[in-house]
């Protein structure tokens, strides 16, 4: 693997993790907004909200580094009624332009909330069938690794499970600032954050568990296929074993074990450092394991024929 | 009148000279490790005991000299997308480089290989059956180059009448996958794709 191929690992991770970090936003913003008011609710998602433009920014200049020739990317958008890849291109750039203009709205207030509501349900549709744009990209008759139902799965997973754990720490990290910024207003906060970390634990660990069954019977179904199919699974468990094993470790450790102290500290109150060490280490492992999971998805590429 | 062009290949006249590759080489100034056309050699077969000595067991080899078969649905067309890859009036699938983006899709769909990656100029290269000197009456240059005369091309229901329909045999993929236009004769050891019992050497 080289730059080019590192750049969609980047791509592929940074915008399923766009798209899921904002879909997660919304619908904890809902149950905060009827819990708390709406005032609360924003207070907890906009500056999370906002950091989501430029993560998804840098996924699509990662993709341009793919390209041999970056200076004509816009032609990538020409075949929409024939190639997944230029529809893949055309709704992340429309995903990053409608969920930018929601981000910049909310910030600034714009508009009624009703209004900025209906932008933020479409950014979010738009977002969704990007994720599985994305997954018919590799629906490649001649790669049957890629070839599978496996790859809208995973892709869905990656998309929610960063969701969730890029969201959780950019909770704690909102909560942080809000506490030193105005430690009286933080109360509510405080109280809103250690409840959803709970909620977004329980919703890691499920993800966790369709990953876990996922991943052997994904290897297991390439190896009954025989040929390349077999030939990638081969190098799943052979060549690259260590870093499937790695990534399926990381991820275990981030969602399976941290979760658990995540959701044991956010049921008391006063541990709010503790809780924030582990939401941070908790998608720290996980986006590592994802990478790595990504990578492995490129990396065991074969395909038919000569 | 003339609907798809088509190459026609011999395997059992080719001796694996690999002219074909350096005509076309030559022809369309391919930098090192792009092979528009790429010679293949395929066998098989082992060695058994027979009554305490070592003897030959069904051992072959073949050649099999594979470009572009400018397919009927060609894959690098269905997954590109610029457009840069396309399909025109003669049959002739072909790169535009003016459009190219070089995201390599194609390379990575193509189960001949036929799409490749010239880094010199971050854009794709690919077979046009030299639709240049076949415009001028030539043939083209891996054609011409062949000393066993493996290699022809012309209109495929014509290739067709003449040499007949097989257009897939081992190392070449399954010709269900994208309905290459192209015609074999094939070698008295080879089997149709998929169902041979040898494997690609290791080139050297």
């Amino acid at each position: 693997m080289n730059v080019r191929e590192f750049a969609l690992v980047a791509f592929s991770i940074l915008a399923q993790m766009s798209v899921g970090s904002f879909i997660i936003l919304g619908v904890v913003h809902l149950f905060v907004e009827r819990r708390a008011g709406l005032d609360q609710a924003d207070q907890m998602r906009d500056r999370a909200l906002l950091a989501i433009v430029p993560i998804l920014g840098l996924g699509l200049l990662a993709s341009l580094l793919h390209l041999g020739n970056p200076l004509i990317a816009y032609k990538a958008v020409s075949k929409v009624g024939s190639s997944w890849l230029s529809r893949e291109i055309l709704f992340s750039a429309t995903f990053f332009v409608v969920g930018a203009a929601f981000a910049f709205m909310q910030w600034k207030k714009i508009s009624t909330p009703t209004v900025r509501n209906i932008i933020e349900v479409i950014a979010a549709l738009i977002g969704l069938v990007l994720v599985f744009i994305m997954s018919q990209v590799y629906q490649i008759r001649t790669v049957p690794a890629w070839n599978t139902i496996a790859t809208p799965i995973t892709f869905f997973t990656t998309t929610f499970l960063l969701g969730t754990l890029a969201v959780g720490a950019a909770y704690v990290a909102n909560y942080g600032y809000l506490r030193r910024k105005d430690a009286d207003c933080a109360e509510m906060q405080c109280s809103l954050l250690h409840k959803t970390l709970r909620w977004l634990m329980i919703a890691a660990i499920v993800l966790l568990g369709i990953e876990f069954l996922a991943a052997p019977m994904y290897v297991a179904y390439l190896a009954s296929l025989g040929g390349a199919a077999a030939t990638s699974a081969g190098m799943m468990v052979g060549e690259f074993g260590l870093v499937f094993a790695l990534r399926l470790i990381l991820v275990f450790l981030g969602v399976g074990v941290l979760s658990v102290f995540i959701f044991q500290n956010a049921a008391v109150e006063g541990k709010d450092q503790v809780l924030g060490y582990l939401t941070y280490a908790a998608f720290a492992l996980v986006l590592v394991g994802e990478v790595l999971g990504r990578f492995l998805f490129y990396a065991t590429y074969v395909r038919v024929g000569i | 009148m003339i609907k798809q062009m088509a190459f026609y290949f011999n395997a059992s006249a080719c001796i694996g000279c690999k002219t074909c590759e350096l005509a076309c080489k030559d022809k369309n100034n391919l930098p090192i490790g792009v092979r528009l056309r790429h010679v293949f050699e395929y066998g098989g077969g082992n060695w058994k005991k027979n009554d305490g000595y070592w003897i030959p067991n069904q051992i072959f080899t073949y050649f099999v000299s594979s470009s572009c078969m400018h397919c009927e649905t060609p894959i690098c067309v269905e997954v590109c997308p610029t457009g840069a890859m396309h399909k025109n009036e003669n049959g002739i699938v072909s790169v535009d480089k003016n459009k190219c983006i070089g995201c390599r899709l194609c390379q990575q769909a193509c189960p001949y290989g036929a799409p490749q990656f010239n880094d010199e100029k971050g854009v794709m290269a690919k077979c046009d059956l030299c639709m240049d000197l076949i415009d001028a009456g030539e043939n083209p240059a891996c054609v011409s180059a062949c000393p066993q005369r493996a290699l022809d091309f012309g209109e495929l229901s014509e290739l067709q009448a003449k040499y007949g329909t097989v257009s897939g045999i081992d190392p070449l993929p399954d010709p269900s996958l994208t309905h290459p236009s192209v015609v074999i004769t094939p070698h008295r050891y080879s089997a149709l794709s998929g169902q041979g019992t040898g494997k690609i050497k290791v080139e050297v």
